[in-house]
């Protein structure tokens, strides 16, 4: 399923939340309309955390996590770190990391067995992504951005790149992360995939103004819902044909 | 993409409102006192600016006007055929030509009567003329009149015309009137257009917006069309044909099988035939309507020839019936397909679908390892998914699931947002919940706890001191360390000391350096007393030995420096001088051969001391500056001297002739005299 959601009239979703198959991070907001939007998708299958980290409520750009842990920039309060803690399930390992990149969620973008992250950053944060993550870890680009996670959203069944990735650079990444990827857009338009939307592998959010074509599209790729992973390529080719070119 | 609004047409005016808008304006922008006793020129100018403020104003309105109606020949050929039928494009075209002439004129008015009102010679004549050239613009947007009106009769008739996208995806509506155009139009869309039994319903254009395949379709109904020649149609007809000319679309036409719109299915197949080459490149959907009344299955032998005449043109035909909605949305689905392969099918292999195909692409996966990367899904969620499709299953008795209630509703019912607050403690997930509001201090003893949360820190503690007990047994086993002889001792004393005294010179240093403290007042500071017997210590302890000579010339030094002013101190020394060339005597008992040896070494010594004399605010000519004496000073001027002859010997420019960099203005030089004069340098 993929819903539509804003936060306080932004429709940058992957920034204010930070969606894995163990648990939720939400911003802290001026009321609950966003927080609660996530409730009524997950709430009983996994916790949904209001935090904040290192002060700011873009915790989805300031961390990066799966279902077996979570890294967090090292700018982050003893206080929000002791909160995390409490409220994560067991078994997930939350790290600090001392890292020159700190907006963890724009330089890492993983799922629960793959990593890519951004060319520069420190051996050290790589060897910590990949023991706290339980991950392989890549450097990689996407489209020729470093900002891998802004420019992708992954999840254990698809993906969805930036819209400019050509092709034999899309079964590259394909190969590494081992699902099918497809190039797209969300929040009519925008090719910051990482910061327009978060994915687990049985729910999506994405900004309230990604239209239906977009909606689909990540419905398909990511699994979510009746449509066939193959659907881009098959049964919505023309609808896309039609409405980019 | 160019968007047809026809709504941000400005307001035409009529005539007369025209010039009284251009009248007062004129009026209210430019002075209004004038005498007859101000000088001509000033009179002139008042009337030359009354005309030509009124003249920008005429030329100023009237291009609005001109650039806000759209130009036929601009625009897409669907709207200038449809403002054709509906407007006369001549009469269109001659209304705006009209008034960019009544621009000219009034332009030319304009700077004729400016032209003459350089030569006015009285506040009377100069009045005369303004009125002259106002009324004259005047009468010009006057006899304009018809054409005002008849613009904005148009701009009010474009305003409410349906904003129809030329380009977009398009189903086209057409056929028969009463046929069921409109009725289909309502089904697909929320359009609500006007259905009522009686022809010619619908007498304009009719737009509405559907949802197919997660894209925006435009759906236009248009009025019924009668079967007679092209030039016998009228204008609502005409909107029909024009539709179907211009727009790359869909086209459905509806065909009424019960021929209750009062038209046989001969003259509806007749009409069909009729307007067939305006179906030319274009999907074509033929819908067989009100199959409620009488089915596909009814029809006469002659009348399955005419549906068997059309399927043979290349149409595809399909019964629907609006009234009970079967069928409709098949139509609706046709029509939409046909026109998405048809436009697909056009883009194909165009530049901009290249662009995109990286978008239409699944990267597929060829397994790289054995390693598996499955999904995880909670089975809480598998379950709820399961519920749910159960629950859809069951249809309304099958009960609704319950809605969860979320921490929004719990805000609505505190107070809404910004009243309610929710304590994140909540979320913890511990052993008990009681130790969820338990307080924790952040700090404790000037320590930050955190710092020393460690869930391990018990078995860490315990390896550390075991292996601390290890270390002291090895060091014990070992015995201990063989004895220092003495000279090794003297170095790592040595060495020790040397190591504390560069400790305490690091720290001294650190301390000097500014820095984050407070600033001790000057007054304030204790210093040590300077004395010799100070100095003598300091040079000792570094190692320096100072004998009793070097005390004395220290002691003079520092006397001979102390702020002594005055020749009295001169003159001693020159007595000193004067005993140091071997006389003894008194002065008055000199040889005039020792008086003058005397002198002259008081003279020298005068120069040298007198610079020395001076008071220490006062700055030392920098050509003196940083030499030790007088001697010092004139071997460097010999130096210079030297340096300079060669220079000299050839006239060359040195650094001290004078030189004017800039050769200013007179004006900027007037009274200043450098070398020259008072009025000039």
């Amino acid at each position: 399923m993929c819903s539509r959601v804003q936060f306080e009239h932004s429709n940058e979703v992957g920034v204010f939340a930070k969606l894995t198959n163990r648990y939720c991070l939400v911003g802290v907001g001026g009321s609950e309309n966003f927080y609660s939007a996530f409730e009524a998708e997950l709430g009983g299958h996994i916790p949904i955390v209001h935090t904040s980290i290192a002060g700011t409520r873009i915790i989805g750009r300031m961390c990066a996590g799966n279902k077996n842990g979570l890294v967090v920039p090292t700018s982050t309060t003893d206080q929000e770190l002791l909160h995390l803690r409490n409220a994560l399930p067991e078994g997930v390992v939350i790290q600090r990391v001392e890292e020159r990149l700190s907006a963890l969620g724009n330089v890492i973008a993983c799922n629960d067995h793959v990593a890519f992250v951004h060319s520069d950053l420190d051996r050290e944060t790589e060897e910590i992504v990949a023991d706290v993550l339980g991950v392989e870890v890549f450097r990689q680009t996407i489209a020729g951005n470093v900002l891998v996670g802004s420019y992708c959203s992954l999840s254990n069944q698809g993906a969805l790149v930036h819209p400019k990735t050509p092709i034999e650079d899309q079964d590259e990444l394909a190969q590494l992360l081992q699902v099918p990827i497809v190039a797209g857009t969300v929040n009519r338009g925008s090719d910051v995939i990482g910061a327009g939307m978060v994915v687990n592998d049985w729910a999506a959010f994405c900004g309230a103004d990604t239209t239906a074509t977009e909606v689909q599209v990540i419905e398909s790729v990511f699994k979510l819902g009746e449509a066939q992973g193959s659907a881009v390529a098959t049964t919505m080719r023309d609808v896309l044909i039609d409405q980019l070119a | 993409m160019v968007v047809y609004n026809f709504k941000k047409i400005q307001q035409v005016p009529t005539a007369s409102d025209f010039v009284d808008v251009v009248l007062s304006k004129t009026q209210r922008g430019t002075p209004t006192v004038i005498h007859a006793g101000y000088s001509i020129n000033r009179i002139r100018s008042f009337y030359m600016r009354k005309v030509k403020f009124t003249q920008t104003n005429y030329a100023e309105k009237i291009a609005l006007i001109l650039t806000d109606f759209p130009r036929l020949d601009d625009i897409h050929p669907f709207y200038a055929d449809l403002l054709n039928i509906l407007y006369d494009r001549d009469h269109y075209k001659l209304a705006l030509g009209q008034l960019s002439l009544a621009k000219k004129l009034i332009d030319t008015v304009g700077r004729d009567y400016v032209k003459m009102l350089k030569y006015g010679d009285s506040l009377f004549r100069c009045k005369a003329l303004k009125r002259a050239a106002l009324g004259r613009m005047c009468t010009i947007i006057k006899r304009n009149k018809a054409g005002l009106a008849y613009l904005e009769q148009v701009r009010q008739h474009m305003s409410r015309l349906p904003s129809i996208d030329p380009n977009t995806r398009t189903i086209l509506v057409a056929g028969f009137p009463n046929v069921g155009k409109s009725s289909f139009m309502n089904k697909v869309t929320r359009a609500n257009v006007e259905v009522q039994p009686y022809a010619f319903t619908t007498k304009s254009l009719y737009v509405g917006h559907m949802d197919y395949k997660y894209m925006r379709w435009q759906v236009i109904d248009t009025p019924g069309v009668l079967d007679k020649p092209l030039e016998e149609r009228n204008t609502i007809e005409m909107q029909s044909i024009t539709a179907l000319a211009h727009l790359r679309c869909t086209v459905l036409y509806v065909l009424d099988i019960s021929e209750q719109c009062g038209y046989s299915l001969a003259q509806q197949t007749a009409l069909f035939k009729s307007i067939q080459p305006l179906f030319a490149n274009k999907p074509l959907l033929v819908a067989v309507n009100k199959t409620d009344v009488r089915s596909m299955d009814d029809l006469r032998p002659d009348e399955v020839e005419l549906i068997e005449f059309i399927r043979s043109t290349g149409a595809t035909v399909l019964p629907m019936s609006t009234f009970s909605e079967q069928g409709v949305a098949d139509v609706k689905g046709a029509a939409c397909d046909m026109l998405l392969r048809e436009r697909v099918e056009q883009k194909m292999g165009t530049k901009k679908v290249e662009d995109v195909l990286n978008r239409i692409h699944v990267a597929t996966v060829r397994p790289r390892d054995a390693r598996e990367r499955a999904p995880a899904i909670p089975a809480s969620v598998r379950a709820a998914r399961e519920a749910r499709a159960m629950d859809a299953e069951g249809g309304d008795d099958g009960g609704v699931l319950p809605k969860r209630k979320t921490l929004r509703d719990l805000q609505e019912e505190e107070g809404g947002a910004g009243v309610f607050s929710f304590p994140y403690q909540n979320y913890w997930d511990l052993k008990t919940d009681e130790w969820k509001f338990d307080v924790i201090p952040e700090i404790m003893d000037g320590k930050n706890i955190a710092d020393f949360v460690d869930p391990e820190i018990e078995a860490k503690l315990e390896a550390l001191e075991a292996e601390e007990d290890r270390l002291i047994e090895l060091a014990e086993l070992e015995g201990v360390a063989e004895p220092m002889d003495d000279d090794d001792a003297a170095t790592h004393e040595l060495a020790e000391r040397i190591r504390h005294k560069k400790r305490l010179i690091v720290n001294k240093h650190r301390d000097d350096k500014g820095g984050n403290r407070p600033i001790v007042p000057r007054s304030k500071v204790i210093r040590p007393e300077r004395t010799v017997e100070g100095l003598k210590r300091h040079l000792a302890s570094v190692g320096v030995r100072t004998g009793d000579d070097d005390l004395q010339n220290l002691r003079k030094r520092g006397r001979s420096t102390s702020p002594r002013r005055g020749l009295s101190a001169s003159r001693g020394d020159a007595e000193e001088a004067a005993a140091r060339t071997g006389s003894k005597k008194p002065k008055s008992e000199l040889t005039p051969d020792e008086r003058k040896a005397a002198k002259l070494v008081r003279s020298h010594s005068k120069v040298a001391i007198r610079g020395e004399s001076k008071s220490a605010s006062r700055p030392r000519s920098r050509s003196v500056a940083g030499l030790r004496d007088e001697s010092m000073v004139r071997s460097a001027d010999k130096l210079l001297k030297k340096q300079q002859r060669q220079r000299n010997l050839h006239g060359k420019v040195g650094e001290s002739d004078r030189v004017i960099t800039m050769k200013k203005e007179k004006w900027m030089l007037t009274g200043k005299r450098g070398i020259g004069k008072t009025d000039r340098r």
